[in-house]
């Protein structure tokens, strides 16, 4: 049937992702509220579907997508996505609701944001019924859950890049799965695939791919040897622990491998894999929880664990088999996902997840206590829980192993062993949080909310087993999309089946655990302190470092702080491959000579002068030569350009060359005066750059002879000479190509100018103010403005020389003649670049000197307009750029396509509109640069300056008293107790905050 | 021919410069490179044909080649904004030599 639900569905939980930063912004972190009620919504939204889903009928939604991939955006519902996408709605909105009073007083946006994020990307994996599509949700989980361990702090960053570097190697296996599913079958519609005849006819592609397939899962899943991130990710706060290691990330995994069982269950690669895998991972699961002191941990390890038994049950890969996985995956994300919160309400009772030194808690909280014991019976299987069920029906799963009768009771004595174990860690975890303490730790009160929706997943396992009879088309709905085909004989849940083999092992197992629970003071000294492996962060870390260290020693041979080696050595190696292929090459260009009439006599006068220049610049010895020298340079290339017949890129050059200049005059009062001595470095050093300086000018020179003005003008220039005005109405052809046909490139170059303003900003507020702007006693080249003795302060002489503010006075009287008419210039060419040298960049860089002249008109550095215009600039033109083009793709159905009318007598164009973005962003930086580099040194800056590091911090926050101390990654907003930055007047003024105490 | 000279003239003295010390000096050799660069790209539009490309005033015939135009342009403007990225890295500590790292006064604790 036709399911549009299904998109509706997944764009309410985008637009959810969109509006739940305005959401906390109302609302801090009782956001929580909203958007579970918004889950439920969806999940509400989904039921009527679900319904026909469990009927039998798969619900399907597809559109055309990425056409040159032959991919479409196909969702399709059945068993298994509705199980699991109500798994990820229906818990998601349970631990929302426990968030609101798990975290701390604030917006929370991150987290909520991320959560959001998650679900969206969870939902999209589970319902997706395209390769394409699947592989890009199951990395955005990816993406969303490192987020979400990494936003807890520095002490998460290690661990959240464990987490990221094995669920990335995993979304490698499974990219490369899908590549080769692609490949060979041509399709990439899911349910097609699984359908193939492919999977029984070539045993070696299904095995290739089922092991693909499987380590992907593996990763996701934790199952070993990839298991060591888990644990690791604990490090995040409960709520994300409580919903992707119980509910979400993990079932990914799992959701993978039951998607793919249809193809592969046949598949002995696949068998084996998972049915080995999946128990050795129990058993270490298992093992290692029961010696965890960390309560956090010790459930991590036990989400291994039980992880481990659904995927040996998916190896068995018969349709029990994945009826049981199918039911224990549902428990399992309710009794563990409880469980989790069930871990932050103990730690928030008792401050500690350590088991030795949480307090008695038994008396003082017995409700949670109560709480505790159910999930945990669940957990190990005890009746009449959900989990006993599950843990019945896993047994008998196991005994159903391919490859005969001893496969199947090994299986089954490993699974028994793997609960035995899941009994122990489950005693541990009541006893060793409630019960056993002899801490005397103040026990602090937990709010309800925290309890309550903790207990509401736990408790619902136990109604639920006993009437299990509700979930038999749910289970039975899913298994059958497990299985790819219509099932032998319908699922029959009951609690009670009668005198099996599975609950005669119940019974031993839960005896032989209940003894050594009862004993565990003995087994004490066996389980604590001892290190049997190395731990994860230690394996990781050695392979990481391993790594780095053949990284190292590859790039030992380029790699410098400073760029002259690795330049040398790349300049060197291209004009060797230029000036030997132009070599090998010289007699087939005698076969097409250069065109003629290719020089004039004025570029022989520009040559010998520019050379000249260039001398100038390499060997001046100090800065002020040098930089003129280079304005030389900047001037003749002008006038080269004019004479090769381009204005526009002439006006431009000229103005860019102005702009340019009185930057480097700002920023070289700041540094010393002279260049170091280059005979410093030594006599062969120098003779070494000079060869490679003549090396690459001979090259390049060569090469642009050889590879250039052999051939008559191109026909992309001839189109553009003679279709262009004709398309466009615009005479100027350079700036029609520039904001019409070539406007993309024109829209990259504007974001490039935008990221270098803000990239200023980024870089310069990365470092502390004393760093930055080193005071000049620190400063060895700092050089003291020369002490004038001139007696009579009242004197001409003695105001000329002291006081700046007489000395500008001209150049101000000047400003207010020049700067309208340079703003009625700036407007002139803005308006007629399209028919004559002009437009948007040229037009800005006359403001720009508006801009320029305003600056260094004033007696002392000032900031021009308000601290923020800048990056509001910036920002507004590229938005109002990407606005046009939008404009463009709504009425021409093309991106930045230009619209023209005739009104008024005039021609008017859209492109003029993207040309006021180009005009704004250009004008943003130039801003931007003389506001940011322009501030003055020296001991403290006077009356109305500031130094650079709070003109940077500004130009993002506003008006600040003084500079803030943030560094890298951390924002006014992070010390808000200790109010380091914005408000202090510690670093700017010296006045320490306010202490306590007298 | 006079342009390729031009070009190389532009390349070494840029090639000298950038293997210097001084950042001034290396962002100084990046703008020699840059014009080198700049005239190459109008090269390929083939220096034979030098009347401006307004197309009200001059015959298609005669006209250079515009698109080489609009791309150089293109890369003035990208210059002058690496240029000044770069300059205010020069200023970090008021000192430019590219062999000392400036201090940022981030502390690790890691």
């Amino acid at each position: 049937m036709n399911g549009g639900v299904l998109p509706f569905s997944i764009a309410l939980l985008g637009l959810l992702v969109a509006v739940t930063p305005l959401v906390t912004r109302l609302l801090g972190r009782a956001s929580g509220w909203p958007l579970a009620a918004a889950y439920l919504g969806v999940a509400a939204l989904l039921a009527p579907a679900a319904g026909r889903v469990l009927d039998g009928e798969p619900v399907t939604w597809s559109r055309a997508w990425f056409p040159a991939l032959d991919s479409s955006f196909a969702l399709r519902a059945d068993g298994l996505g509705v199980v699991f996408a109500a798994i990820a709605l229906v818990i998601g909105a349970v631990v929302l609701a426990y968030a609101t009073s798990y975290l701390g007083e604030g917006r929370q946006t991150s987290f909520y944001w991320l959560m959001t994020a998650f679900t969206f990307a969870m939902v999209g994996l589970v319902l997706a019924d395209d390769l394409v599509l699947l592989f890009l949700c199951w990395e955005l989980t990816s993406l969303a859950s490192f987020l979400l361990i990494a936003r807890s702090g520095t002490s998460a960053e290690g661990a959240s890049m464990r987490t990221l570097l094995i669920t990335g190697l995993g979304g490698l296996f499974l990219l490369a799965a899908v590549a080769a599913i692609v490949a060979r079958l041509g399709t990439t519609s899911l349910h097609e695939v699984l359908d193939s005849p492919v999977w029984a006819e070539d045993p070696a592609f299904a095995t290739l791919v089922a092991v693909l397939v499987g380590l992907a899962a593996f990763t996701k899943s934790a199952q070993v040897p990839f298991h060591v991130w888990l644990p690791d990710a604990m490090a995040a706060i409960t709520p994300v622990s409580a919903y992707l290691h119980a509910a979400a990330v993990v079932k990914a995994g799992i959701f993978l491998m039951l998607r793919f069982s249809p193809a592969l269950h046949d598949v002995v690669a696949w068998n084996v894999l998972l049915v080995v895998g999946g128990l050795l991972t129990a058993l270490v699961g298992g093992f290692t929880a029961i010696r965890q002191q960390d309560l956090k941990k010790l459930m991590a390890c036990s989400t291994v664990s039980q992880l481990g038994f659904i995927t040996a049950a998916i190896g068995v890969g018969t349709y029990h088999a994945l009826a049981a996985a199918v039911l224990h995956t549902i428990a399992h994300a309710l009794f563990k996902s409880g469980l989790f919160m069930m871990v932050g309400v103990v730690d928030g009772a008792a401050g500690t997840r350590e088991l030795t030194r949480i307090p008695r808690l038994v008396s003082q909280m017995p409700v949670s206590f109560a709480v505790m014991v159910l999930g945990c019976a669940s957990m190990a299987g005890i009746p009449p829980m959900l989990g006993f069920l599950s843990k019945e029906e896993l047994l008998a799963a196991y005994g159903e192993t391919p490859g005969g009768q001893l496969a199947g009771v090994v299986a089954l004595a490993v699974g028994a062993l793997g609960a035995v174990m899941t009994f122990v860690y489950c005693g541990r975890v009541v006893f060793g949080s409630f019960v056993d303490g002899t801490s005397d730790r103040e026990i602090k009160p937990v709010s309800p909310v925290m309890i309550g929706m903790a207990a509401l997943p736990i408790v619902v396992g136990l109604p639920l087993a006993l009437a299990v009879g509700v979930l038999d088309t749910t289970v039975g709905a899913a298994t059958q999309a497990a299985v790819g085909g219509p099932l032998e004989d319908p699922i029959h849940l009951a609690l009670w089946h009668g005198f099996t083999l599975e609950l005669f092992i119940s019974v031993g197992i839960i005896a032989v655990g209940a003894l050594l629970v009862a004993n565990r003071r003995r087994l004490t000294p066996f389980v604590d302190g001892r290190r049997l492996a190395p731990d994860s962060a230690t394996v990781i870390g050695a392979i990481r470092d391993g790594l780095a260290r053949v990284g190292d020693l590859a790039a030992r041979g380029v790699r410098a702080d400073h760029p002259s080696r690795h330049v040398s050595i790349n300049t060197a190696a291209v004009s060797v491959v230029l000036l030997g292929g132009v070599i090998a090459v010289r007699d087939d260009l005698a076969a097409q000579p250069l065109q003629d009439n290719l020089m004039r006599p004025f570029d022989a006068v520009v040559l010998v002068l520019m050379a000249l220049s260039v001398l100038g610049v390499a060997v001046s010895r100090t800065r002020l030569a040098a930089t003129l020298c280079l304005s030389g340079v900047g001037i003749l290339a002008t006038a080269q350009i004019m004479a090769l017949g381009a204005p526009d890129v002439g006006l431009t050059q000229l103005l860019v060359e102005s702009l340019t200049i009185i930057v480097i005059m700002l920023v070289l009062q700041k540094l010393p005066t002279t260049f170091g001595n280059p005979r410093r470095d030594g006599h062969s050093r120098l003779l070494a750059r000079i060869g490679l300086s003549v090396l690459s000018g001979v090259a390049m020179a060569a090469g642009t002879w050889a590879l250039t003005s052999r051939r008559p003008r191109s026909d992309v220039a001839m189109y553009y000479l003679e279709e262009g005005p004709v398309e466009t109405e615009g005479a100027n052809i350079v700036n029609t190509i520039l904001v019409e046909f070539r406007a993309l490139d024109t829209l990259g170059e504007l974001a490039v100018l935008a990221m270098a303003g803000v990239a200023v900003v980024a870089v310069l507020s990365s470092l502390r103010h004393e760093y930055l702007d080193p005071p000049p006693a620190k400063n060895r080249w700092y050089v003291k403005p020369p002490e004038v003795t001139l007696t009579g302060k009242g004197t001409t002489a003695y105001r000329a020389i002291h006081r700046t503010w007489p000395n500008t006075v001209p150049l101000q009287l000047m400003v207010r003649f020049a700067a309208p008419v340079l703003v009625v210039i700036s407007a002139y060419l803005f308006w007629r670049g399209h028919n004559a040298p002009g437009g948007g960049f040229i037009a800005a860089l006359v403001g720009s000197a508006i801009v320029a002249l305003m600056y260094l008109s004033t007696s002392r550095d000032r900031q021009l307009g308000r601290p923020r215009l800048p990056l509001f600039l910036i920002g507004g033109g590229i938005l109002i750029a990407v606005a046009s083009g939008l404009w463009g793709l709504l009425a021409k159905g093309s991106f930045l396509e230009p619209l023209h009318a005739e009104a008024l007598g005039q021609h008017w164009t859209s492109s003029m509109v993207f040309d006021l973005g180009v005009y704004l962003g250009v004008l943003g930086l130039f801003l931007m640069t003389v506001n940011l580099l322009g501030t003055s040194e020296g001991e403290a800056p006077a009356p109305g300056e500031e130094w650079t590091r709070e003109r940077v911090d500004e130009a993002f926050e506003g008006e600040l008293p003084g500079p803030m101390d943030t560094v890298r990654g951390e924002r006014a907003d992070d010390h808000p107790g200790s109010r380091v930055g914005v408000r202090t007047h510690h670093v700017s003024q010296g006045v320490p905050p306010r202490e306590v105490g007298r | 021919m006079i342009t390729f000279v031009l070009i190389g003239v532009l390349v070494a003295g840029g090639t000298f410069l950038i293997q210097q010390r001084s950042l001034v000096k290396v962002i100084f050799g990046l703008s020699l490179w840059s014009h080198a660069a700049n005239f190459i790209l109008l090269s390929a539009g083939v220096a034979a044909w030098r009347a401006e490309p307004l197309a009200d005033r001059t015959a298609a015939a005669d006209a250079a080649d515009p698109l080489p135009q609009a791309f150089v342009l293109t890369a003035i403007v990208i210059t002058m904004a690496v240029t000044v990225f770069m300059l205010a890295l020069a200023m970090i500590g008021h000192n430019d030599d590219t062999r000392r790292m400036p201090e940022t006064g981030e502390v690790h604790d890691r």
